[in-house]
């Protein structure tokens, strides 16, 4: 039981460290977060009053999020990738 | 009653055991996880995009002291945790992705930051827009693409990719004043990615380099009466 405890307790330790999963949901989210935030500016200031002047929210707005969709799939079918490997190396 | 506290507390002390069963479970599996420092990389320039939601925040007093306070204060803190890795008194581990030869010089976000904060602070958005999606794309772009292409195409790329951006945000000015404009600016991201320096990391030079050439190019043309600057490009909410 206290070995378990013990281990557990290892376990958060590592996991308080490793900086980069906590990282990991920030870099994917908040990208997708800000490009909605323009998009909803530009529809909101431009296209309801019929409004040009705010094209350029929109632009910046789509290349954020599918500059982002492309590299966050990448970057989460390279940790699923990984996990498949360390799997099959268990197996073996 | 004595029997239904009894069951009670073992119901209790059941469901505890399993709820610390089932944290152990989940602390493992999450420490399980591997993050290809690659691919981890590119995300962060990627993301470093969102920092465009500057330019959206309200131009009220408080809220344009907050826009130069925390960026400072975000850079400072970034200066003094890269004094402290460089020093030692971080652990070098603990600052995952970074790159061999960042062990004993400041890593490449702090360049990354700089710029950025050098960019918000001393160039008119018109500039700074495009020099920053150059760091953010073009920089994973040529480097992915370098895997695939020779490297002159793949800088090649770099340089069509820096020209849409600068096209992109200069659009409003002169067809003359967008290509030239973009010729400079996406020349300066490519030579400031492809020119690597001893002391100064390509995250930096490829946003002030296509900076410092359209600034220049900016203000020559100021000096004989012709104003290339167009309109800004994002409006504050």
């Amino acid at each position: 039981m206290e070995k378990r405890t013990q281990n557990t307790k290892e376990n958060i330790r590592k996991l308080l460290l490793r900086l980069e999963l906590w990282f990991a949901p920030v870099l994917i989210i908040a990208p997708l977060i800000v490009s909605m935030i323009f998009l909803q500016e530009w529809y909101s200031r431009g296209v309801l009053n019929g409004s040009s002047a705010f094209d350029g929210e929109l632009f910046i707005g789509l290349i954020i999020l599918f500059g982002n969709i492309v590299v966050d799939v990448a970057f989460l079918r390279s940790i699923r990738l990984l996990r498949k490997k360390k799997n099959d190396q268990h197996s073996l | 009653m004595f029997f239904s506290e009894m069951t009670t507390k073992d119901a209790l002390k059941i469901t505890k055991r399993r709820m610390s069963a089932y944290q152990a479970e989940l602390i493992e599996r999450l420490n399980a996880i591997e993050v290809d420092a690659h691919w981890f990389r590119r995300a962060f320039h990627t993301f470093a995009a969102s920092f465009l939601v500057y330019y959206l925040l309200p131009d009220e007093e408080w809220i344009t002291v907050t826009k130069m306070v925390i960026p400072v204060l975000i850079v400072a803190w970034m200066m003094l945790i890269e004094y402290e890795r460089i020093r030692g008194g971080v652990d070098h581990q603990r600052f995952f992705g970074l790159r061999s030869y960042e062990k004993k010089r400041p890593a490449g976000y702090l360049y990354f930051g700089v710029a950025v904060l050098l960019l918000f602070f001393f160039f008119p958005q018109q500039i700074a827009i495009p020099c920053l999606l150059c760091a953010s794309f073009t920089d994973p772009i040529i480097g992915e693409s370098r895997y695939y292409l020779k490297k002159t195409h793949a800088y090649g790329l770099g340089f069509f990719v820096s020209f849409v951006f600068f096209a992109i945000t200069w659009h409003q000015a002169e067809l003359w004043v967008m290509i030239l404009i973009g010729c400079a600016g996406a020349a300066g991201a490519v030579i400031g990615e492809g020119k690597k320096l001893r002391f100064l990391d390509d995250d930096f030079m490829i946003q002030m380099l296509p900076a410092i050439l359209v600034l220049i190019l900016w203000q020559s043309l100021l000096l004989i009466q012709v104003d290339i600057l167009p309109p800004p490009f994002i409006f504050p909410v």
